[in-house]
């Protein structure tokens, strides 16, 4: 009865966020889109074809593109309603007063969080086709597509637990220094343009990079899609993302409870 | 006899300053209330009110001290205690990416409504408080005044037992403060809703309340029903005076006078003046003013307005002996 009212709450609230977020869809489109378009048209397309980039680079860089897109929109979509709502509009209080426990709330936004994220690494696809669709050569069997959905899901949950604990740290006037000062650097550290395994010969910088959850990500989409044999090897790269996600929402949770119950 | 429905016990709330130093923003206060009562907060700004809603509506954590809903910690039962409890914030918290329907729905379903009933309670709500017409409009339309309608319709709209209502009337128009407080004592009456009121407006809790504290700087120093408070200023009757100015030698004169017992000054024009008896002061004070090159526009003797508690209680902390309704 009690977790019966409860789940309903937490059903509500997604309810009332995703609301709040299709009736502002061009906008998450725009959003969502701009990204990897501009870095595919720029690396997919425009430099392999005048032969600054290999042509088998945008195989290489599809992977990638997944993995950003998806934990990018999946950080934006939970930290910055998040932070303008304690911050700014105080919005959050009522949905905080509701005779459930406050983590709901939390769960409510991490959820709708993964959700864009995964219509942000869906967005993908089309974009590459149009751009790429020549040089993908995906390696994708039945039992690769479990393990594509289960590695989807879980950086989907990682996503969503950084956006947590970042939500939960960013002030609303530090959204604007968020970008070059946080997604750039993951963008360009995750082992989108490049392949893990192919640092060796920046040794100092491969283990520098491994602070930073897209490389696992990206790692495991590489493997399970390209079946590259050059990516991480796949126990490590799971294990990557599972630790960070835990890490990231254990200490997300407990800056929300500090945020909720001042 | 029963159980209060709210007992606070010894609370207290240090807020760390931006300079590192501690400001002690309630300070170690005791007080109950009954089911049913109306209970008045009153005291200047940053007297500690919102601090001390925040605490009991589970926003805010405790320095120190217990505060108990129905019996139960609201530490160890936050949503029990929240499941009871209903507020209206001093700012402006409402949903704005939501309509005004969907601000009171939303909250009636986290409350666990069902969406009929939501619906039809939310309608009622909007139609009495005026917003039907703007059923649909975004809430980051809305004026102040509707801003604050809705706030009210929403805090009420899942029947709670406790409705904690900061500074509630603050922006409202005299016919929306009517209103209010027709829904406020309906609920009361009907469903024994116990009220928690912070306001400004003296006439509110003097109209309504069964309780005041006044409270200032962390501290309750005055509670009890009015007229218990009426005892703690140095009379019952009030002789207020209305002159063209007031001037140093008609105070003097006045302060020499063995049947006044204390004067305050309320502002350049107007006088409260205490007397020591309760016989004949009119007859008393107005020789005074005669004698004096004043001209008297306009005098009266009455009860101790809830203004003049207030005030003569907050400039005479150290004095008052604090009364607590046990
Ligand atoms: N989060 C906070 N951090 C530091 N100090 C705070 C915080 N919240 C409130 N204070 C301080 O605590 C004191 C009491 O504030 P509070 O808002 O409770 O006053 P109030 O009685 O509601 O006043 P008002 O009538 O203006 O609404 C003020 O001095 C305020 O500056
Ligand atoms: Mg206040």
């Amino acid at each position: 009865m009690h977790n019966q009212t409860t789940l309903n709450v937490f059903w509500i609230m997604v309810k009332r966020d995703l609301l709040i977020q299709w009736r502002n869809w061009a906008e998450f489109i725009f959003r969502v889109v701009m990204l990897p378009f501009i870095l595919i048209l720029t690396y997919g397309y425009v430099l392999p074809k005048i032969g600054v980039l290999p042509a088998s680079f945008p195989n290489d860089l599809f992977p990638g593109m997944v993995g950003m897109s998806l934990l990018i929109t999946g950080i934006h979509g939970t930290a910055v309603p998040l932070s303008m709502d304690f911050n700014n509009s105080r919005e959050i209080e009522d949905r905080l007063q509701a005779p459930v426990p406050v983590m709901v709330t939390a769960w409510a936004k991490m959820f709708v969080g993964m959700i864009e994220s995964w219509i942000g690494a869906l967005l993908v696809l089309p974009i590459s086709l149009i751009f790429m669709g020549q040089s993908l050569r995906l390696h994708l069997t039945t039992g690769n597509i479990f393990l594509l959905f289960l590695i989807l899901l879980l950086s989907s949950f990682a996503s969503a637990a950084l956006g947590l604990l970042v939500g939960t740290i960013v002030k609303p006037n530090q959204i604007a220094a968020m970008f070059p000062g946080f997604l750039m650097p993951v963008i360009f550290t995750g082992a989108i343009f490049f392949s893990w395994s192919a640092l060796v010969k920046l040794p100092f910088y491969q283990v520098l990079v491994l602070v930073n959850p897209l490389v696992y990500i990206n790692e495991a989409l590489r493997h399970t899609m390209l079946g590259a044999s050059n990516a991480m090897p796949l126990t490590y790269s799971l294990l990557g993302i599972l630790a960070f996600t835990i890490l990231m929402g254990v200490m997300g949770m407990r800056r929300f409870r500090k945020m909720a119950v001042r | 006899m029963t159980k209060p429905l709210l007992e606070v016990q010894n609370l207290r709330k240090v807020f760390k300053k931006a300079d590192g130093s501690q400001h002690v923003a309630v300070d170690d206060i005791s007080f109950h209330l009954e089911t049913g009562e109306i209970f008045s907060f009153l005291g200047p700004n940053g007297a500690g009110k919102s601090t001390t809603i925040n605490m009991i509506t589970t926003q805010l954590t405790p320095t120190s001290g217990t505060i108990k809903i129905a019996g139960r910690d609201i530490r160890t039962d936050p949503i029990n205690a929240r499941r009871k409890i209903g507020i209206v914030a001093q700012h402006n918290n409402l949903d704005r990416g939501l309509t005004a329907f969907e601000n009171l729905v939303y909250h009636g379903r986290y409350f666990g409504m069902t969406t009929q009933a939501a619906e039809q309670r939310a309608n009622e709500l909007l139609a009495d408080f005026g917003l039907s017409e703007w059923r649909q409009d975004y809430v980051k339309s809305f004026s102040g005044g509707m801003a604050q309608r809705l706030k009210i319709a929403r805090a009420i709209m899942h029947r709670p037992q406790l409705l904690f209502l900061d500074e509630p009337t603050t922006g409202l128009d005299p016919a929306y403060r009517e209103i209010l407080w027709d829904h406020v004592l309906r609920l009361n009456r009907q469903q024994q809703t116990t009220v928690f009121l912070t306001t400004h407006y003296m006439e509110e809790p003097e109209r309504f309340s069964d309780h005041v504290a006044i409270y200032q700087q962390g501290k309750i120093r005055a509670l009890g029903t009015i007229p218990e408070l009426r005892q703690l200023v140095p009379a019952a009757s009030i002789v207020y005076a209305t002159v063209d100015a007031v001037t140093a030698p008609l105070l003097q004169e006045l302060n020499q006078q063995p049947f006044i017992k204390e004067i305050l000054q309320k502002d350049e024009k107007n006088l409260a003046i205490f007397p020591n008896t309760n016989d004949q002061i009119l007859q008393q004070v107005l020789p005074i003013f005669e004698k004096q090159p004043v001209k008297l526009e306009n005098i009266r003797l009455s009860f101790a307005s809830l203004d003049d508690i207030f005030v003569h209680v907050t400039e005479h902390p150290t004095e008052m002996e604090v009364k607590t309704h046990a």
